[in-house]
């Protein structure tokens, strides 16, 4: 109507409109190239004078950790943002913050996320700043490989260790003793375990299947040493879709179609709380900072949950995954690696920063030394005074070294939550949701321009 | 990026286009001062990002040496396009809203027609409580009304399944197969107020009289509502038809937010998800391909819509 009476000076207009964005792509264009801080074996130089440097962490109460510093170091002072999740918006802000040349100069970043960043020259190789390749033996074994890409730090090291995510089982004790069920030691008799909960109550499910945590998913993967990447030379192997986490993904297709598990819980939901509440759900395969999710959320459920070590692939192994935990690292275009490094080194390893970490935040600390925090020895009054930390400290030595995530993560999260949303619906199975992500894993990859090892 | 269907419908830019030009005037400068408001923040805010987009979308990674290589971003020409339209999910989420918006539409906008010709019939009392109670939802945030929804949807949380259950069963609202009317419910809810306010007040611009004559000529009031009402309201229903389909294939916030509470909403489950959780892995050049690609969608659909109901004008 209107639109077509219009003539010949509304055409005009349209075109000089048409015209501006093309001057803004001319404008935009020229700032793209960029020289980045990352790759090589730098050099990592004192800077002179007085330096600020900034950090963004969502560790509740890491303020108090670096006001403790401050106070240490009056020439080296640290500002800290407290930020979202870095998965709840943090990662996307650091990296345009990062593209836009005005990131902080350290993040808090998850293992699972650290070769994204990388990816994206969005690190600083600190391998030459002073005290970073003497602190590999202050770390838990598997995060120091976890920061140095597997190599041991030959190729760098890109972040320092904070915090772990070692996992165990959460269980309820008083349905388990009222159902008659022993605390299953090996997945075969979580199993049985599930199908007797379910006769014993038809509303009862052994735990839940969230679709948002592929993240937890791979945990279980790493328990069973079926590492979803690998490096052949310069190409990445992609590998999730091995017979290994075939076994896995088969395992819990099981417990779906047997509808022993809850299939329309979301994780960390407030339906999945009310369930809790309820006594709905008997179990949940978390990791070791689950401990305060079950404690904040299920208030009614006090003194009903024991801690015991994740279920066996085979009888008398001990091996444990990890879900979760994060590094420090010093961002790529940070002006004072020398400072920042010599901050992260300190906050992951000082006693006393461990101490208010843990006590603020909760975190179950990646330096060896952090284990033995008076903290984490005390009995815990929500877990019915049981020792729990014992537990994780044991899981923490179990995790397997040789897990490698891949450096399009993000994607590759998504393609398994995707993938399993159809298992959960019933369109596809978790095997279907492995190969799918596999496919689609190599192409994001190949859509990075890089290789991929067939 | 961020589609949000109130950002959307804000900046209608068919307002500027309809100051005509009158003849055999003098060159007067005073309508463009008074469009500059309008038109600077519509250029810094819209043309620029889209032109952005536009540039980011020709281009593509390349990386040399090494797992991690050194990055280099080339001129790709329109390979990001070949990706966006052989990507098998990202068109089923175009054919899902397509799916939501010829449900969808219609009854929103059918609904708030008749809402609007209640408010403006004679019969109708309390008339601006109502206007106002129907408007109430399109003044809270999406996010907000979208997570109310959700927790009325959840079987454990919600004391409406709870009763449905009671008298019968109630339908698993958060599941696969309700999801997208969940979802177009939410959508309603929300929209239908606004546009029966944009419908109502195309009604309070016709003239009295019109009725008047009617009314003397022994038309009744549904007959009036029928045969005058409604094509008077032609060009209205036009608008907010177009608004309609542009917020449609824009939908992003309640998916988004029904994904916390609903296991079967998957990332690429509407358009503007796919996009989003592309640039979220650093894939911005596919990412702004898409949204060039829906923006494009979005022109050719709502100028198809206009060119199909001005057609049936008869003028």
């Amino acid at each position: 109507m209107s639109l077509r009476t219009q003539r010949p000076a509304l055409r005009r207009a349209l075109v000089a409109l048409a015209a501006l964005p093309l001057l803004a792509t001319a404008a935009c264009g020229s700032s793209d190239s960029k020289d980045s801080a990352s790759g090589g074996q730098g050099t990592c130089e004192k800077s002179d004078g007085k330096v600020e440097l900034t950090y963004w962490s969502w560790i509740p109460g890491v303020e108090k950790a670096v006001a403790e510093w401050n106070r240490q170091n009056p020439d080296i002072q640290v500002s800290v943002k407290s930020t979202p999740n870095g998965n709840a918006g943090t990662y996307q802000n650091m990296s345009n913050a990062l593209k836009a040349g005005n990131a902080p100069d350290l993040g808090q970043i998850e293992y699972d996320s650290l070769a994204s960043f990388r990816l994206q020259e969005g690190l600083t190789d600190i391998a030459a700043c002073a005290g970073v390749k003497d602190a590999e033996d202050d770390f838990v074994k598997w995060t120091w490989s976890q920061v140095t890409f597997g190599s041991g730090g030959e190729d760098g090291v890109w972040a320092v260790p904070q915090d772990t995510g070692p996992m165990a089982l959460f269980y309820r004790k008083d349905l388990f003793e009222k159902h008659g069920i022993s605390v299953p030691k090996t997945w075969e008799e979580y199993y049985r375990a599930a199908k007797k909960l379910k006769e014993a109550d038809p509303k009862a499910y052994m735990t839940h299947f969230s679709q948002t945590d592929p993240n937890w998913f791979s945990g279980l993967l790493w328990q069973k040493g079926a590492t979803m990447f690998g490096q052949d030379g310069d190409a990445w192997k992609v590998d999730v879709d091995s017979p290994a986490a075939g076994e896995v993904a088969d395992y819990w297709q099981k417990m779906i179609d047997e509808k022993l598990v809850a299939t329309d819980l979301q994780g960390f939901s407030p339906a999945l709380y009310k369930a809790w509440n309820d006594g709905e759900i008997a179990t949940w395969v978390s990791a070791a900072w689950g401990y305060s999710t079950i404690r904040d959320n299920a208030k009614a459920t006090s003194g009903t949950w024991g801690v015991a070590p994740m279920p066996q692939w085979s009888a008398g192994e001990n091996k444990a995954g990890n879900w979760g935990g994060s590094t420090t690292a010093v961002l790529g275009r940070s002006k004072h690696p020398y400072e920042a490094a010599k901050f992260a080194l300190w906050l992951n390893t000082d006693p006393k920063a461990l101490e208010i970490l843990n006590r603020e935040g909760g975190l179950y600390p990646a330096a060896v030394k952090g284990l033995d925090l008076e903290a984490l020895q005390q009995p815990v009054d929500f877990y019915g005074g049981q020792k729990i930390f014992d537990v994780f400290a044991d899981a923490s030595k179990n995790v397997t070294t040789d897990w490698t995530f891949g450096p399009t993560m993000t994607d590759t999260y998504r393609f398994m939550g995707d993938g399993i949303a159809g298992a959960l619906g019933g369109k596809g199975t978790l095997k279907d949701a492995l190969a799918q992500t596999d496919t689609k894993t190599v192409d994001s990859l190949e859509k990075q321009s890089l290789e991929v090892a067939k | 990026m961020t589609a949000d269907r109130t950002a959307a419908t804000a900046a209608p830019p068919t307002k500027t286009t309809t100051a005509p030009a009158p003849p055999r005037r003098k060159r007067n400068w005073a309508p463009a001062v008074f469009l500059l408001p309008f038109f600077i923040p519509f250029v810094l805010f819209t043309l620029v990002p889209v032109g952005y987009a536009f540039y980011q979308s020709l281009l593509k990674t390349e990386r040399t040496g090494g797992t991690f290589g050194r990055k280099t971003t080339v001129f790709a020409g329109l390979d990001q396009y070949k990706e966006v339209l052989g990507d098998s999910e990202f068109l089923a989420g175009v054919g899902r809203v397509l799916l939501f918006g010829l449900v969808q539409i219609p009854v929103m906008l059918l609904l708030a027609l008749v809402l609007a010709l209640l408010l403006d019939s004679t019969v109708a009392r309390l008339k601006r409580f109502f206007r106002i109670a129907y408007f109430v939802p399109y003044g809270i945030p999406g996010v907000i009304a979208a997570l109310m929804w959700a927790f009325l949807y959840d079987p454990r949380l919600s004391p409406v399944v709870e009763l449905l259950d009671e008298v019968g069963s109630a339908p698993d609202f958060l599941g696969s197969s309700m999801m997208l009317w969940s979802i177009g419910n939410i959508v309603t809810w929300t929209y239908t107020g606004y546009n029966m306010l944009i419908i109502y007040a195309a009604l309070q611009a016709v003239p009295g009289d019109i009725y008047e004559a009617a009314r003397m000529d022994g038309a009744s009031e549904a007959k009036i509502a029928w045969r005058i009402k409604i094509p008077i309201l032609r060009p209205a229903l036009m608008l907010t038809g177009v608004f309609s389909i542009i917020g449609t294939l824009q939908l992003f916030t309640e998916p988004q937010v029904l994904r916390s509470i609903s296991t079967s909403v998957t990332s690429t489950y509407t358009p503007n998800l796919a996009a989003y959780s592309l640039a979220s892995s650093d894939n911005y050049s596919e990412a702004a391909a898409m949204s060039v690609t829906l923006a494009l969608a979005t022109f050719v659909l709502s100028f198809a819509f206009l060119k199909f109901t001005g057609r049936k004008d008869g003028s």
